[in-house]
């Protein structure tokens, strides 16, 4: 039983983190209806800028939090400048920006290959893994509650954002449909710079708990295809589907590794994808697809 | 000719047939895909399993490899391929890493992440010039046949070409199966030229790969692809003493080509076309 909660726990905290990452993605998927390859590499890119903050000029982990998350947002807002803007002003054939998007994600990941080099680094102790027991039920470490916590502080900021603020309501209406968006007097090159700094931001505060997780490489941001799975499972485009969908795949990972196989976690993932879109290819929480023909 | 020649023409061949396979899914039909790298694996298990444990003759043993990748892509494809949109894409990457993570966990059958060894070295230069030529004949056949344009009607306007009376979800499927068929046939290939295999061989960096040569040939054009595919292939062979550099200079280029040049090297002509083009314009 203790096992049990145990995993339980820990599943969250995992998903939570994968839902961090999940949700910038689907913002993004939901604006410009591409599937951002280089998301993966916001996350590395923020979990790096924590460690050199941390590492190099020495700075408390507030401090190399906040550099980390807004050098993310900022690395994103550059990468769609440099590599979506000039393909989406030129035509609206979302495979070029895919294709765009893989290619940004293979120089990010490079850059920190050649810079840095593929070494596995691990993050100075900044956030406390000491034991803590759940109401007497059962043991699990700090950083588990830690990173439950903050998923659920930032997850709930982005909902203000969204619902409460004038540019929440324009990329609400963009999600709607950009072009109308743009036509009622939204600034869409704004806009669309917005979302990608909250995307790359978030996905900065799960690159930062996943290399305190496990260790910090380059090749890191392979794991947002996790989060990838998780979006379609919640249903592409939906923003509680990403987070219902990778608070689903975390426990289904966890629960996996502590009572079958830890081998087996990563299949029955992809097993999950698979009969999602066997069954409800449009996802638990997705738009109606009017575009099937 | 050398060893080392007859290798690299031989590797041509291989990477010639998968690129034609992805091009005509993601070139002709527009269909967009993470994990054909996995339909290579199926091929390349499938085939080594049956030559080396059951000691089928190479031939049918490769053709059963790329049907057994048609039957995955089948079973894949049907209930993603209705929906527009990059469902495939995603669907494709969950079946690359599941088939590569059931390589590498089922010891029993495909000795796992050690990878397979003591295949026969049945690709020999006349036997893979052979298949690219028959493949290749039947491919530029098919992109102009009543299906070929099919694909390009589902490609350029799904809503239209599905009013115009075209199955759009049959179309997608099958030039989805087509193109695993190439790819298995490709992988069976692979297996047989460098008799030894293994599932990292087959992740999702050979999966981009197998697109992005297509990407950089030209989409919509079948020769573009194989001309993609051979610069890149040499590409590779030069850049081996600075492979360091190679992966950062190989995402930019494709970064580069999506912004200045997103038609690719050939846009979406043919090789033909292209040659006659310049002579066209000057008689009109």
């Amino acid at each position: 039983m203790a096992t049990l909660i145990q995993q339980i726990i820990n599943g969250l905290s995992l998903g939570s983190v994968y839902a961090l990452i999940a949700v910038g993605y689907s913002l993004v998927y939901s604006i410009l209806l591409f599937s951002n390859f280089a998301h993966g590499g916001f996350l590395v890119i923020g979990g790096y800028f924590c460690y050199g903050s941390l590492r190099l000029l020495g700075a408390g982990i507030w401090t190399a939090g906040a550099l980390a998350l807004i050098g993310a947002g900022f690395a994103a807002v550059l990468t769609e400048r440099l590599a979506y803007r000039p393909i989406r002003e030129r035509t609206n054939v979302t495979l070029y920006l895919l294709i765009a998007s893989m290619g940004m994600n293979i120089v990010i990941e490079n850059i920190f290959v050649i810079i840095v080099g593929g070494r596995f680094r691990a993050l100075p102790p900044v956030i406390p893994t000491t034991p803590v027991s759940v109401m007497g039920l059962a043991t699990t470490s700090a950083f588990d509650l830690i990173s439950l916590l903050s998923a659920v502080v930032f997850l709930g900021a982005l909902q203000l954002f969204l619902s409460k603020t004038r540019w929440g309501l324009a990329i609400r209406a963009a999600a709607y449909d950009l072009r109308t968006a743009g036509l009622m007097g939204v600034n869409v090159n704004l806009l669309i710079s917005i979302v990608f700094f909250v995307a790359g931001f978030l996905a900065a505060v799960g690159g930062i708990f996943l290399s305190v997780r496990y260790t910090l490489y380059p090749q890191l941001g392979a794991i947002t295809i996790k989060a990838f799975v998780a979006a379609v499972i919640g249903g592409l485009g939906s923003l509680p589907g990403a987070v219902i969908g990778s608070l689903i795949l975390g426990l289904a990972e966890m629960l996996t590794a502590g009572f079958i196989s830890s081998q087996m976690r990563d299949l029955v993932v992809f097993s999950l994808l698979v009969i999602t879109l066997l069954v409800k290819p449009t996802g638990l929480f997705g738009k109606s697809v009017s575009e099937k023909v | 000719m050398s060893g080392y020649t007859e290798g690299i023409i031989i590797l041509l061949c291989i990477n010639g047939i998968a690129a034609m396979g992805v091009s005509l899914l993601t070139g002709f039909t527009g269909i967009f895909s993470l994990g054909h790298a996995a339909y290579m694996a199926l091929g390349a298990y499938t085939t080594a399993i049956l030559t080396v444990q059951h000691e089928v003759h190479w031939l049918p043993a490769i053709l059963l490899g790329g049907l057994l990748a048609v039957a995955v892509a089948f079973f894949i494809g049907v209930p993603t391929l209705k929906l527009m949109g990059d469902y495939y894409a995603i669907a494709s990457i969950g079946l690359g890493e599941a088939i590569r993570l059931i390589l590498e966990n089922w010891q029993s059958v495909t000795r796992g992440a050690r990878g397979y060894p003591g295949i026969d070295p049945y690709t020999t230069l006349p036997v893979v010039a052979a298949f690219f030529l028959v493949l290749a004949i039947f491919m530029f056949n098919l992109i102009n046949s009543r299906f070929g344009r099919a694909c390009k009607a589902c490609r350029d306007d799904h809503v239209a070409s599905s009013l115009l009376g075209f199955n759009t979800a049959r179309v997608r499927v099958l030039s989805l199966m087509i193109s695993a068929f190439y790819c298995g046939v490709a992988g069976a290939l692979l297996g047989g030229f460098l008799s030894f295999i293994q599932p990292i061989m087959f992740d999702m960096l050979k999966s981009t790969e197998l697109t992005a040569v297509v990407v950089f040939g030209g989409l919509g054009s079948m020769s573009g692809s194989l001309l993609g595919t051979a610069v890149i292939t040499l590409i590779t062979e030069l850049f081996r003493p600075i492979s360091q550099y190679r992966m950062l200079i190989y995402g930019a280029v494709l970064v580069i080509i999506m912004v200045l040049r997103p038609e690719g090297i050939m846009g979406n002509r043919e090789f033909i076309s292209w040659v006659r083009a310049p002579f066209r314009r000057k008689a009109s």
